[in-house]
């Protein structure tokens, strides 16, 4: 078995001797090829003309990042980004919080339940923006009809082309949709909290809302932050909603940051320009990750 | 006592009007997909049609190309879900095992996660135009396994650091090579924390929209951007948009429930145990 020393064995030993580098070599060189090429090459392009309506590739100086920053749209789809991101991530923390302690509990129908609340998980933005379109959608949807039968006047309001209504309807998928990532992250936390700090607490006579101020909060601080930090930072890339449900209008009055850099880049063949626009982009998100995540890390969750 | 009470009535009233929110849109949207098209504007609305049809379902399918991009993500998220799961299970059994690139390297991975999709997404556009793989199946199948490799890469990560390493320790000092310990101890050990990091990654292609939008057109378009044909004012084809929406939650739902005992670990990749 031993005598020849084939040239096998001498693969198989060099194999196992770089094992630990064999193993992260395909993923690495894939997030090389896909990820960090594709940005170096953008770094290119940035100071190019690349317009699919402008032939030829001459250099530009920094004309795309100052048309960009010139365009009020720009500023105004980042605005919109910032907003909807709050709202929407203040709303679905307070919900999942409020679902997380009616949930901690065990009780019967609890698991059925659970199964329930987290299918919007599952299901594409793009179908979400779509149900709730058909919902509220001018004349087809019932709700101005429910509406008006509950208030007794008739309600016309155009949910997706008037605003401030047309914020109101992207909130309200994007609540639906979102709202169990913290009820489940926090639920965690809740799970987690030792049921002897309520029992100690219980015997010096601190119970309802002080205990939850006192020790609930407290404890369930990091996974607060981690929850929040995840949802922030899928929130600011908001689109798929956007896209379906009001198309950025009216006019320009939902775009968003993606929205924006999405019709700049492939509706109006402005790639160098929404090229610009990306990396500004990426990095306030970069410069927005590091600060939540120094915080995340301070908090340092189990 | 009296405060128990109303605690139950104050935790009912909060599941029941919240299940209440969660399912009247998609009711609604069932409901859209069987109805025929004359009870669409009827006032007050048709709240169950007297003569469900399934009529959106076929054009939905097959006028409107719903069947080709349902077969085309069932390809792209397959392939991209066993290409994520296999590289990204090796990838992080050598973080987890041997700290490979210490946590430069794992922090990297998780870098990916958070970058801005556009950011990334219009130069592979470009270099995908330029080396002939746009709208091909094969550049949405990589453009996706790259997309959940941070996902997959972090919930094993955190899957094998809790699992005992003596078993793969045993087999070495039987005799076994690296590979074999991997291949015959580590991977069966570990085979539901794959499944489950499997199914997470299968639904996050399978209901992804941005990239498949831009780097796509007419061969290897997926069903999310099938949609695309029901937007703006190119006819009120809501039957066959909620049609096409049934055909596409259903199965991802009954693929997140079966796995949603590993669900907190997938939300925060694999930073909480759950």
């Amino acid at each position: 078995m031993s005598a020849p020393a084939t040239r096998f064995d001498a693969l198989s030993e060099w194999s196992d001797r770089h094992f630990k580098w064999l193993l992260v070599a395909p993923a690495v060189l894939l997030i090389l090829a896909l990820s960090v090429y594709p940005l170096l090459f953008s770094v290119w392009v940035l100071f190019v003309n690349y317009d699919f309506t402008v032939p030829g590739h001459g250099f530009v100086g920094l004309r795309n990042f100052t048309r960009v920053l010139a365009d009020p749209v720009a500023r105004w789809s980042l605005w919109v980004t910032i907003l909807l991101s709050t709202i929407n991530v203040t709303i679905e923390f307070l919900l999942g919080l409020a679902l997380a302690l009616a949930m901690v509990k065990s009780f019967r129908g609890r698991g059925l339940i659970m199964s329930l609340l987290i299918i919007p998980l599952f299901i594409s933005p793009v179908i979400v923006g779509q149900a709730w379109a058909l919902l509220l959608q001018r004349p087809f949807g019932p709700t101005n009809y429910v509406l008006s039968q509950i208030l007794g006047f008739e309600v016309t309001i155009g949910w997706l082309t008037q605003a401030p209504w047309n914020f109101i309807a992207l909130v309200l998928a994007d609540v639906w949709q979102w709202t169990p990532f913290m009820f489940v992250i926090l639920l965690a936390g809740l799970t987690a909290i030792p049921p002897n700090l309520y029992e100690a607490a219980e015997l010096d006579g601190v119970d309802g809302w002080r205990a939850f101020w006192w020790i609930t909060l407290p404890q369930l601080g990091p996974m607060i932050m981690l929850a929040i930090t995840f949802r922030i930072l899928d929130a600011v890339r908001l689109f798929d909603t956007i896209f379906v449900m009001t198309g950025g209008g009216p006019g320009t009055n939902t775009y968003s940051s993606s929205f924006y850099l999405y019709t700049l880049g492939f509706t109006q063949f402005h790639l160098s320009e929404a090229t610009a626009g990306a990396w500004m982009f990426l990095v306030i998100t970069a410069i927005l990750i590091t600060f939540l995540v120094r915080r995340l890390l301070k908090a340092e969750p189990t | 006592m009296s405060l128990i009470t109303r605690a139950n009535i104050a935790r009912t009233l909060l599941l029941g009007f919240f299940l209440l929110f969660t399912f009247v849109p998609l009711y609604w949207m069932f409901i859209t997909s069987i109805k025929p098209s004359d009870d669409y504007l009827a006032v007050p609305p048709v709240w169950f049609p007297a003569e469900p049809t399934m009529l959106h379902y076929t054009a939905a399918l097959f006028a409107y190309r719903g069947l080709d991009g349902l077969i085309n993500s069932v390809i792209i998220s397959a392939a991209a879900t066993l290409l994520s799961t296999v590289l990204g299970t090796l990838m992080a059994y050598s973080l987890a095992r041997f700290n490979t690139g210490g946590q430069h390297l794992s922090f990297w991975v998780l870098s990916q996660r958070f970058l801005p999709p556009i950011a990334i997404v219009l130069p592979i556009f470009l270099i995908y135009r330029a080396v002939g793989l746009h709208d091909t199946h094969f550049g949405l199948i990589i453009a996706y396994t790259v997309f959940t490799l941070p996902v997959t890469v972090w919930m094993m990560f955190a899957y094998f650091r809790q699992m005992p390493k003596s078993l793969e320790e045993a087999a070495l000092v039987d005799g076994c090579t690296r590979w074999q310990s991997l291949w015959r101890v580590a991977i069966p050990l570990a085979m539901p924390g794959i499944v489950a990091a499997a199914v997470f990654a299968f639904i996050a292609c399978w209901t992804e929209f941005f990239f498949a939008l831009i780097l796509t057109s007419q061969t290897a378009f997926t069903l999310p951007t099938v949609f695309r044909a029901f937007l703006g004012f190119q006819g009120a084809q809501y039957g066959e948009a909620s049609a096409l929406a049934m055909v596409s939650l259903v199965p991802s739902i009954i693929l997140g429930i079966l796995v949603q005992r590993h669900l907190v670990r997938g939300l925060t990749l694999g930073a909480v145990r759950g």
